[in-house]
């Protein structure tokens, strides 16, 4: 079957000039550009002479034979076919309605003559349901146009997503059987997907009227998606319960599962190794039904890949939760750092309350106490914006960090543009990095090598009187080690549970480590101590440090000899190099000052 | 807010509270059962968890004698709680009769500590068992008798139906009175 006979036959049938040579199997974005023009052609070509054999990689227009026709066919606009439309079937000339309409710069065919074989209404592909035809297309240009000004994106590129009728990929099915009904070497495989088709020939030209350049999906983070919508769509898939009725029985069994019965996939799965005979028996159906309406863009959704910010903040409140403190829906405290952090975020992008909550994310690397200060070079973070115009300046960022830090709480030394691989990283250290804590504690009772009470009191309970920490204590705890000698760790802890968390949590035993323990004197403030220590992810400090009724052990008070609590904790530092600096720009960088 | 030296940090350093004091509001409950004294003291964390423990004017706490604490009652020992995952599934059901431990004095008289609420037994404090004494030193602190877990209505209606520690002093100052 030479590409002539194959055209022939879909016209016959009622495709447009697009879905022609999808049938021909051509990949060649240029070709769809005009698709008219390449049919043309090819139909012109000296009649009865057999094309060579189709191939999938169909050379340009411009090299196949041109012999019947005038050099400037091919040299001419888009519009260009004027002259030939009388000796083509002419797919456009049957609707002119429509092209004066809402398509004037289009083409400018004449009110097209009646076409005999034709039975379809009104010149709408039988395929493609008019989603290839120019016709249609300005109105979907509007509709992008109208969202990409209401979304303000200050992007340069873009890439176009299509969400077509169902119905196409029956209707496609039907016409693929009647072209290897016509020539059993038809191969129906070879057919060029209705979306990459529409890329190439809308998607170029939404690009002019956009003004945007068209890039594909893995490159452009903004993505313009078009829903084209087939009034008849599912009833006209009503058919295929007849002609494959237990895939669909076992779809409504599953209901729950299933919300709908059409699906792009189930009807794919229905359609799989149907025959034209299956389809006239069992679906009384021996061609694409009637064309009623042609399929319209119903809604336009534009959205820009999510952008990452990341940072480590400082936390310098004691009464400042990590995120909002909700206890049965009423707020604990006031703020939190992470709306510290996305309100001027939000403002950038001009988000409302509202919008904020649902398209900024807010993530960590752990989290500390309410009460707990986070100081040194902060903890990791990172911000998640959902469709965001656009990336911020350097500028802006520095902004971010000003306006953050000028809550005076939370301090946000730089903010950076991040990946998704490294908020990985960020989520993995959660688990594995180590962190050093400063902690404020008081001795409660005497050691034993302290002197005896001097005042007499025989009360050793009396809210730790006279006790005192002493040089022989400060040494004790920089000594102290529960592991042999030599090991990393210093301090082996059995911790259970907190109970402060056990209402949420399983009461479990955890092994954990510290690694480096020290001790302080506080001038002016005998009972008290500063403890300094390293512990692997996941150990619970305050703990620790008073023991918990005994379910940590050992416990400071082990390391001291006496009975201890603790009044402050403080992170010192969060041991995660995040995010990582980029290497430095050598630009101006003068290597023998280096 | 600059960033201060942890010593500055906090607001008092006079004004120390222990650790059941910070997070836990404790309640009372006299008398139980009609034994004079018998009294028991829980511990309310503000997450619902609940440890019971002896009241200090448990007569208990008067008597000098060497004890034991025995977490076996009945056929059930309470040493072999266990509980499995997020909602302590499998721990021993208690009802506000149900009996934690028995103390055991070496004269060979005792008494039942009861649990005065309904809730799950999460976990009881098996160091009463080496280390006895840890009950009358430190009652509120590491000589807790057992951790209990109960719904946030039932955690609620305990604590509203127990003495606070107020009232808790007002009885015990009309009962001295009264002696």
């Amino acid at each position: 079957m030479n590409q002539k006979a194959i055209i022939k036959r879909c016209k016959e049938l009622g495709c447009c000039d697009a879905c022609c040579i999808r049938y021909l199997g051509i990949k060649t974005p240029s070709a769809y550009e005009n698709a008219q023009e390449y049919v043309l052609k090819i139909s012109a070509d000296k009649a009865g002479q057999p094309q060579k054999p189709e191939t999938n990689i169909e050379p340009e227009p411009v090299t196949e034979p041109t012999d019947n026709f005038p050099q400037d066919v091919k040299t001419e606009a888009p519009e260009g076919a004027t002259g030939t439309t009388e000796a083509t079937s002419c797919e456009q000339s049957t609707c002119s309605e429509l092209l004066v309409a809402d398509n004037s710069c289009e083409t400018d065919d004449s009110c097209g003559e009646p076409q005999p074989k034709r039975k379809k209404l009104e010149g709408v592909c039988v395929t493609c349901l008019g989603v290839l035809q120019e016709e249609n297309w300005p109105q979907c240009w509007n509709m992008v146009q109208e969202m990409l000004e209401k979304k303000r994106y200050e992007c340069a590129t873009f890439a176009c997503a299509l969400s077509a009728p169902i119905a196409t990929i029956l209707r496609e099915r039907i016409v693929a059987l009647h072209l290897r009904d016509a020539c059993a070497a038809y191969d129906d495989a070879s057919l060029t997907p209705l979306k990459e088709a529409w890329k190439w020939s809308f998607g170029a030209r939404l690009a002019a009227h956009v003004r945007l350049s068209l890039d594909s999906g893995a490159v452009s983070p903004l993505l313009v998606t078009l829903h084209i919508e087939y009034p008849d769509d599912m009833q006209e898939l009503e058919v295929l319960k007849a002609l494959s009725p237990g895939l669909f029985s076992a779809r409504r069994a599953a209901g729950r599962r299933f919300g709908v019965e059409f699906t792009r996939r189930s009807v794919e799965q229905a359609l799989a190794g149907a025959t034209l005979d299956a389809l006239r028996t069992r679906a009384q159906l021996s061609e694409a039904p009637p064309v009623r309406a042609r399929a319209q863009c119903v809604s336009v959704v534009c959205t820009h890949a999510p952008l990452y910010l990341g940072g480590r903040y400082v936390k310098l409140s004691r009464a400042l939760p990590q995120t909002p403190w909700l206890v049965n829906g009423v707020r604990m405290m006031h703020s939190s750092v992470q709306e510290i952090i996305c309100q001027p975020i939000a403002a950038l992008y001009q988000m409302g309350v509202e919008d904020a909550e649902h398209r900024l994310k807010f993530m960590s690397a752990g989290r500390e106490d309410v009460d707990v200060r986070c100081l040194g070079d902060g903890r990791p973070f990172a911000i998640e914006i959902t469709d965001p115009t656009r990336q911020p300046s350097e500028a802006e960022l520095s902004e971010l960090c000003e306006q953050i830090s000028a809550s005076g709480h939370v301090r946000v030394r730089r903010l950076t543009p991040v990946s998704r691989d490294d908020l990985a990283e960020l989520k993995k250290g959660e688990e594995t990095k180590c962190k050093t804590y400063e902690l404020l504690c008081i001795k409660l009772s005497r050691s034993a090598d302290d002197e005896p009470a001097t005042n007499g009191s025989a009360s050793e309970h009396a809210a730790g009187a006279g006790v005192a920490v002493t040089a022989r204590d400060i040494a004790r705890v920089n000594a102290y080690r529960n592991t042999p000698a030599g090991d990393a760790a210093r301090v082996l802890l059995q911790q259970r549970t907190p109970v402060r968390v056990l209402h949420r949590r399983p009461l479990l035993t955890r092994a954990r480590r510290i690694l480096e323990l020290s001790a302080r004197p506080v001038p002016g403030h005998p009972a008290l101590l500063v403890v300094r220590v390293r512990t692997e992810a996941g150990t619970y400090v305050k703990e620790w440090a008073h023991g918990e009724l005994g379910r940590t052990r050992p416990r400071l008070g082990d390391a001291l000899g006496a009975r201890a609590d603790i009044l402050a904790l403080d992170v010192a530092a969060v041991e995660l190099d995040w995010p990582r600096r980029p290497p430095p720009t050598t630009t101006h960088c003068d290597p023998l000052l280096l | 807010m600059e960033e201060i030296s942890i010593l500055d940090s906090i607001p008092d350093l006079n004004n120390f509270k222990t650790f059941t004091d910070r997070y836990f509001s404790k309640r009372y409950i006299t008398d139980v059962d009609g034994i004079k004294n018998n009294d028991i003291m829980i511990m309310f964390h503000s997450n619902r968890i609940a440890l019971l423990s002896l009241a200090p004017s448990h007569f208990f706490f008067s008597k000098n004698e060497e004890y034991k604490v025995n977490y076996t009652v009945g056929k059930v020992d309470r040493l072999k709680n266990s509980v499995r995952g997020k909602s302590k599934r499998g721990g021993q059901q208690l009802g506000p009769k149900s009996v934690i431990c028995k103390i055991e004095f070496e004269d060979g008289t005792g008494f039942e500590i009861p649990c005065c609420m309904k809730g799950t037994l999460v976990e009881v404090n098996e160091e009463l068992v080496n280390q006895p004494k840890l009950l009358k030193e430190m009652p509120d602190a590491d000589g807790y008798i057992a951790i209990i877990l109960s719904s946030i209505a039932i955690s609620e209606a305990t604590k509203s139906e127990l003495l606070t520690h107020e009232e808790y002093l007002k009885v015990l100052d009309s009962c001295e009175i009264k002696n």
